[in-house]
């Protein structure tokens, strides 16, 4: 019922649709032909998201469907639907039962990776295909103004130094354990539930370190809260232009948060192109540019279906260590 | 001080603007229907309206996703008094007393007080965020792990007072709920713990699911045992009865205050909430009362406090989100999407950046808790007319509901069968006498404690002696020493005293 009322939303908005019906039945009549692009999309596309309504990942999903929408790429709307809880797991594993449906867009979180690493699910990484990262976000370690710690080398030797991270496995976890191996002193990893606690509990002086996306760090920074130390991307941001990054001060530390999407396991290769296409348009379109990187100071890129899928492998492994690390998986 | 009057009155009056307005009532009405609806709270009713209120003027988008937080809170006591099944989270000890009222036939009353604690409340708590705003917000931030575990010491030896008189079943029940919080993904060390391996439990379980669960479907469950002969009544009150009532106001004036107070600080405290909060404010007004024994019987008094406390919190909980940036509970991390999404940066320079914002959001918030009262008072009978119907109707549409409401939280039928298994346990304790209360505060108490504790030992490498360093935390133990032996002494002396005067 529903699944016909978006059928025929997508009709309202492509008057020659039963044209490409009459295409279709032609094509199955007189031979066997794969979908072609001209074909696609037939329907509404839903994009998936993994977490609640407001969160990070919800947010990219909901500004990507807006860019697409004002630019106009698309004769069909791109519908927002989030599927919450299970760790990530009730949005994957339904995002992978829509095998072969380049209909259905996904996001990728830390729980995309972490959640099958810990076993019982269902699904993996490897059970989607990768589209395009259509931006990232670096880290920026910081302390808050009154703390004693006035530069990263101030941290070297320093005893009872804790960090905070809003998940047991997270970037921040795992940067604070690369912080610790390159400066060879103890950090005290404590958990809380999500960022905003870390950055009460930094800002109240109960932890020493944060490591923060700059959406959650600039704004402290510059109502003088907490200063930052260094960045986690491989140059210095355009916002923090006096922030030195970690390999400027000698330290092997470079990570970044990509912001990609993926389509269900099984796709075909021409769905895979349509989607770098949009994709690749709205990472270099103004429009993502002032109402998403700039908006939450994120940094632009565009990486393909190819690229991104490498980044997918490395990005695995390397919580995979960190969680072997954390004695959480054998 | 003069000064935030001056700002806010110019805000009241730049929230009457049409817009605003429409988007205020627009949000009240469905924050009160998605607060009754048991299942659904506040958080996703934040969340359902978000995408269609960043399609208003920014303004009216945030004013009308407020109203829904605030909104939710009035609807809450509305299905905790007529049914018995916590609209929300926070209206969890609205059912206490509230039902067991609608049971003697005085739901009207009881409603009428709840109308009146949830109008109080709010205002308290606004006033409260006007004058102290960003001051308050720097003082939570004092609060650290160490600070909180304190804290959680203190609101479990106050709220010990809800247990029933058969202890070692109350500690039985307690315990029972401190397990059920643990279920889910270990927070310190993130591996799952008593999921039986599965993957749906990895989050834990929702509190609305266990609230909805124990609360109402055990009710129902029962019912066909218990007599029903006295439901005809309750459901009969008319306007007048929802009218404020100036005796019952001064009968329950101060548990309205010491809610609306309590409510509103605990409710600052980065991720502890409203159903926290609202608990904290019961035990206090038990504690306090000169009838304790009325407490959990049917008293106006226990319907009023934790009413009080819920709405007074959603307003202390936007504090560190408008003051400082920071969400401390699901419903402001879901506002503050909302903020980013219409464009504005939520940080501690919201205030500086963007006053005319914040002061006309204030003011619409006004608005709103006054429209609210009217809104109420004339939706409440809509809502009673179905609870007069006999059971054998009125429980089939309700169960409906609530599975409607149960799976609409995340699309998940698993969520519901954990609705029903929650509504059997339920079940089976109330037929053993176990008190449904100390599993609730388990449920709600225990990861906060776990939290704070865990969190203190890992910061100082398992030393506790952290805990004497924190002047705040010294404080709120010795209140805690005190609370459990002060009460004991002075019996102890009056018994003396009264033996030797023999």
């Amino acid at each position: 019922m529903l699944q016909s009322q978006l059928n025929n939303q997508g009709l309202s908005k492509q008057p020659f649709r039963r044209f490409s019906y009459l295409t279709f039945l032609a094509g199955a009549i007189f031979s066997c032909t794969t979908a072609s692009a001209q074909d696609f999309p037939e329907q509404d596309i839903t994009y998936i998201v993994q977490s609640g309504v407001g969160g990070g990942s919800d947010i990219l999903a909901r500004t990507f469907a807006n860019v697409v929408d004002e630019l106009d790429l698309l004769p069909v709307n791109i519908l927002v639907e989030n599927r919450a809880g299970g760790a990530g797991a009730i949005a994957y594993s339904f995002l992978a039962q829509q095998k072969g449906n380049a209909h259905y867009l996904g996001g990728v979180g830390v729980s995309f990776f972490t959640t099958p690493l810990l076993g019982n699910s269902a699904v993996d990484y490897r059970d989607f295909t990768p589209v395009a990262a259509v931006a990232y976000s670096p880290y920026i370690l910081s302390v808050r103004t009154e703390s004693d710690i006035m530069s990263v080398e101030d941290i070297r030797g320093r005893p009872d130094t804790t960090a905070g991270t809003g998940a047991v496995v997270s970037d921040p976890t795992l940067l604070s354990r690369m912080l610790e191996r390159e400066l060879d002193t103890q950090i005290r990893v404590v958990p809380f539930d999500g960022e905003g606690e870390v950055l009460s509990a930094v800002l109240g002086g109960h932890l020493d370190l944060v490591f923060g996306n700059p959406s959650e760090i600039i704004e402290q920074i510059q109502a003088g809260n907490l200063r930052p130390l260094a960045v986690t991307a491989s140059e210095r941001l355009a916002s923090l232009p006096d922030v030195p990054t970690f390999t400027e001060l000698g330290h092997d530390i470079e990570h970044i948060q990509l912001r990609g999407l993926v389509l269900p396991p099984d796709v075909s290769s021409e769905h895979i192109a349509f989607w770098e296409d949009i994709l690749r348009t709205v990472a270099e379109s103004d429009l993502w540019r002032s109402e998403y990187v700039d908006r939450f100071n994120d940094e632009p890129i565009f990486l393909d279906s190819q690229a991104f899928g490498e980044q997918m492998v490395e990005t695995n492994e390397t919580y995979e260590t960190l969680m072997r690390e954390l004695d959480l998986i054998d | 001080m003069f000064e935030a009057w001056g700002l806010l009155f110019n805000g009241i009056i730049a929230a009457s603007d049409p817009t605003i307005l429409t988007g205020v009532f627009f949000g009240a009405i469905v924050g009160l229907l998605i607060g009754a609806l048991p299942g659904l709270g506040p958080s996703a009713g934040v969340a359902i309206l978000l995408p269609i209120a960043v399609t208003f003027d920014g303004t009216a988008a945030i004013a009308a996703l407020g109203a829904v937080y605030y909104g939710a809170q009035y609807g809450g006591a509305v299905t905790a008094i007529l049914l018995g099944i916590p609209g929300d989270a926070s209206a969890v000890m609205t059912v206490v007393d509230g039902y067991p009222l609608a049971k003697r036939g005085k739901a009207g009353q009881a409603l009428s007080i709840s109308i009146v604690a949830s109008f109080i409340g709010g205002l308290i708590g606004l006033v409260l965020l006007t004058i102290f705003a960003t001051t308050i917000a720097r003082a939570a931030l004092a609060f650290g792990p160490i600070e909180m575990t304190a804290v959680m010491i203190f609101a479990l030896a106050l709220v010990s007072v809800l247990g029933s008189t058969d202890w070692i079943k109350s500690f039985i029940a307690l315990f029972l709920g401190v397990w059920i919080g643990m279920i889910g993904l270990d927070p310190i060390l993130g591996m799952p713990r008593y999921t039986f391996g599965e993957v749906m439990l990895f989050e834990g379980i929702d509190f609305s699911i266990l609230a909805v669960g124990i609360f109402g479907l055990a009710e129902m469950f029962a019912s066909p045992i218990v007599s029903s002969a006295d439901k005809s009544k309750m459901a009969r009150f008319s306007f007048r009865d929802l009218m404020p009532n100036f005796r019952d106001i001064k009968q329950c004036l101060n548990p309205l205050f010491s809610g609306s107070v309590i409510g509103f600080f605990v409710g600052i405290l980065p991720g502890i909430g409203a159903a926290a909060s609202s608990m904290i404010a019961y035990a206090f007004a038990k504690r306090t009362s000169k009838n304790k024994e009325a407490y959990g019987t049917g008293t106006l008094e226990g319907v009023a406090s934790p009413e009080a406390a819920n709405n007074s919190a959603s307003y202390g909980n936007m504090i560190p989100m408008f003051a400082l940036g920071i969400p401390g509970s699901g419903t402001t991390a879901v506002l503050m999407g909302g903020l980013l999404m219409i464009g504005l940066q939520p940080g501690p320079l919201l205030f500086e950046n963007q006053p005319e914002f914040v002061w006309t959001i204030f003011g619409s918030f006004y608005i709103g808790n006054l429209a609210l009262v009217a809104i109420t008072i004339l939706m409440v009978p809509l809502l009673a007319a179905c609870a007069s119907l006999r059971p054998g109707y009125l429980y089939p549409i309700v169960i409906g509901v609530v599975i409607f409401g149960v799976y609409s939280i995340s699309y998940s039928m698993f969520d519901v069968a954990l609705t029903v298994l929650f509504g059997l346990v339920g079940y089976v304790l109330t037929r053993l006498n176990y008190p449904v209360v100390p599993l609730v505060l388990g449920v709600i108490l225990g990861p906060l404690l776990e939290r704070g504790i865990r969190r203190t030992l890992v910061s100082s490498d398992g030393d506790l002696s952290v805990f004497l360093h924190s002047p705040i935390a010294v404080v709120v133990l010795a209140l805690t020493l005190s609370l459990l032996t002060v009460p004991r002494l002075i019996r102890h002396f009056n018994l003396t005293r009264a033996i030797s005067d023999n």
